[in-house]
C-alpha cells in the first residue's frame, strides 16, 4: 500500500442476513426447518474508495444507504463479504459515545477504562488525563460515578476521551451534536485542529453544513453504491437537488 | 507473532478487564474479597463433613486432600463457565469499538487465575495447620499452573466464540462441568478407582493437573512429569486450535450479537 494512503477500500461487498424471527434454539430450528424466513440483503455493492492521508471526507446519503456500515467496516468491527478494506495508521472510531462506560465507576476511572479500549497504555493515559478532564469541563464531577451524570455530561466525557487518543485516522458517526452550543463549537474547533495537524478524518453526517465547513471531499452513498465522489460543493449540490 | 504484539499493545485494557472482573465479582457484598477465601472454605467444610464422617473415607488429612483438589477445580469451572458468556456480556463494546477480541477470554482466564492464586494461600495455610509444611517440590507449582492456564485458555477461546452462535452451549457446559466434577479425582483418590473407570479418569486432563497439585502439597512427592508433559502438549494444541477457531469466528461477533 502506498505510504500516502490512509484507507483503501477495494471491490467491497457487504451482505447482511436478515432473519425474520430468528430461530435460536434447536427445537425452533427443527420445527421451522426449511421455512426459516431469512433474506440476504446487499448493503454495500462494489465500493472502491481510496482516502489519502490528511483528507477529511464527509459521507452523506439518506438513511439506510450504507454509510454507517461502511464506517464499521473501516473500523474492523464487521468484515466484508467480498473485497477488502485496508487501513494504515492508528485508527479510532467514534461510532457511539460512551460505549463501554461503567455506570458505577467514576468519570476518572472511566477515562482509564475507555482509553484503554482505544489501545492506550497507562503511561499515555496518565499524560492525557488532565487534557481530557479539562476538555470535558466536568471539573469536580470527574470523581462522581458516571450514573449520576446528566446525558450532556456523559456525552462530553465520552467525546473528550475519544478525541484525545491521538489517532491518525478518526472515524466519526453522526455524533457531532454533542452537548450544548458552546461544547459543540469546542468540538468543531478540536476537529479543525486535528485537520490542521494532518489527521485523516471520515465522518458520517446529515448536517450538510458541517460537511461544507470541514470536508475536503464528499462521498455520496445511495442504496449501497457510491453515487458521487468528489468536490464538496458539487456533491452536495447534486445531493440536495436529488433529495428534494 | 503479530498476535502477541497486538495483545501487548492492548495490555492496559487486559489489566483493566482483569481488575474489573475481580472487583466486580464481589461488588456490593458486605464481605467483599473475603469471599475469595470464604467460598472455598465453606465448600471445603461441606466435603470435610460428608466424606470422613458420613461416607467414612479413610484418607488421612482429608481437609488438605480435598482442598488441593477443590481449589484448582474452582479455577477450572470459573474460567470455563465465565468464558462462555464473556463475549455476549461485553456485547455493547464489541459492537461499537475495535479492540482485539482475544482480550475477553484471556481476561476471564487470567482473573480466574488471580483468584486461584489467592485461594492457594488457603492450601498453604492448611498444610501448616496440619503440620505438613511445604517441601522443595513447591518449585513445580508454577509448572502445573502454567499447564492449567494454557489448557483453560484453549477451552475458553473455543467456548467464548461458539456460544455467540449457539447460546444453548452455556447450559450444556454446566451439565458437562457437573459430570466432570465426578470424573476428576477431587473428593476421592484416583487410586481407589477400579478399571475400566480408571482409564476414563486418566483420559481427563484435569486428573493429571489435580494429581500434580496433590503431589506437590499433599503427598509432597515429585509430580508425575511424564503425565504432565503429555497434558502440556495437549494443552498447547488445544490452545492453538482454539485460537484459530476464535480468530475465524470473531469476524461475525458484531453481527451476531
Amino acid at each position: 500500500m502506498d505510504k500516502n494512503i490512509a484507507i483503501e477500500v477495494k471491490d467491497l461487498y457487504k451482505n447482511f442476513t436478515v432473519y425474520y424471527d430468528k430461530a435460536n434454539t434447536i427445537k425452533e430450528r427443527l420445527i421451522r426447518l426449511g421455512k426459516g424466513k431469512k433474506e440476504e440483503r446487499e448493503v454495500l455493492k462494489n465500493i472502491n474508495l481510496t482516502i489519502k492521508k490528511g483528507e477529511v471526507v464527509g459521507l452523506i446519503g439518506v438513511n439506510g444507504s450504507g454509510k454507517s456500515t461502511l464506517l464499521k467496516l473501516m473500523t474492523k468491527i464487521i468484515y466484508p463479504t467480498k473485497g477488502k478494506v485496508e487501513t494504515q495508521g492508528k485508527l479510532t472510531s467514534l461510532l457511539e459515545l460512551g460505549a463501554g462506560f461503567h455506570q458505577d465507576f467514576s468519570g476518572r476511572e472511566n477515562i482509564y477504562f475507555n482509553a484503554s479500549i482505544f489501545g492506550l497504555t497507562r503511561k499515555e493515559i496518565d499524560a492525557r488525563l488532565q487534557q481530557i478532564i479539562d476538555f470535558s469541563e466536568l471539573g469536580e464531577f470527574i470523581d462522581n460515578p458516571v450514573r449520576t451524570y446528566s446525558s450532556g455530561m456523559y456525552m462530553r466525557l465520552a467525546f473528550s476521551v475519544a478525541i484525545n487518543v491521538d489517532a491518525e485516522i478518526l472515524l466519526i458517526d453522526e455524533i457531532l451534536s454533542v452537548g450544548d452550543q458552546h461544547f459543540q463549537e469546542k468540538c468543531f474547533k478540536k476537529i479543525e485542529e486535528l485537520k490542521e495537524e494532518g489527521k485523516t478524518i471520515v465522518f458520517v453526517t446529515h448536517t450538510l453544513g458541517s460537511v461544507k465547513r470541514f470536508c475536503t471531499r464528499a462521498v455520496w452513498l445511495h442504496n449501497g453504491v457510491i453515487k458521487k465522489d468528489g468536490q464538496v460543493k458539487e456533491v452536495i449540490e447534486e445531493y440536495v437537488k436529488e433529495t428534494q | 507473532m503479530n498476535v502477541f504484539k497486538n495483545i501487548y499493545n492492548y495490555r492496559e485494557l487486559l489489566k483493566n478487564n482483569v481488575k474489573k472482573e475481580i472487583r466486580g465479582k464481589y461488588k456490593n457484598s458486605v464481605l467483599g474479597v473475603v469471599w475469595t477465601f470464604l467460598n472455598p472454605l465453606l465448600q471445603l467444610l461441606v466435603y470435610a463433613l460428608i466424606f470422613p464422617l458420613i461416607l467414612r473415607s479413610t484418607q488421612p488429612y482429608y481437609v488438605i486432600f480435598v482442598c488441593v483438589g477443590l481449589i484448582p477445580w474452582t479455577f477450572f469451572t470459573t474460567s470455563v463457565s465465565q468464558s462462555s458468556w464473556t463475549v455476549i456480556s461485553n456485547g455493547n463494546i464489541v459492537k461499537k469499538v475495535y479492540f482485539p477480541r482475544e482480550i475477553l477470554p484471556i481476561s476471564v482466564v487470567t482473573s480466574a487465575m488471580v483468584n486461584f492464586l489467592i485461594s492457594t494461600l488457603l492450601i498453604i495455610a492448611f498444610c501448616f495447620i496440619y503440620g505438613l509444611g511445604l517441601t522443595k517440590y513447591v518449585i513445580f507449582f508454577p509448572l502445573v499452573l502454567i499447564i492449567q492456564y494454557i489448557f483453560q485458555l484453549g477451552i475458553s477461546f473455543m467456548l467464548s466464540s461458539f456460544t455467540v452462535y449457539f447460546r444453548d452451549l452455556e447450559h450444556f457446559v454446566q451439565i458437562i462441568l457437573q459430570v466432570m466434577f465426578y470424573a476428576t479425582p477431587i473428593v476421592y483418590s484416583g487410586d481407589t478407582i477400579a478399571q475400566p473407570f480408571r482409564t476414563v479418569l486418566n483420559l481427563n486432563p484435569m486428573t493429571h493437573i489435580i494429581n500434580g497439585y496433590r503431589a506437590i502439597f499433599y503427598n509432597q512427592t515429585m509430580p508425575n512429569l511424564a503425565n504432565l508433559g503429555v497434558v502440556f502438549i495437549l494443552s498447547v494444541v488445544i490452545c492453538v486450535v482454539g485460537y484459530f477457531i476464535f480468530r475465524k469466528l470473531q469476524k461475525g461477533f458484531a453481527e451476531e450479537l
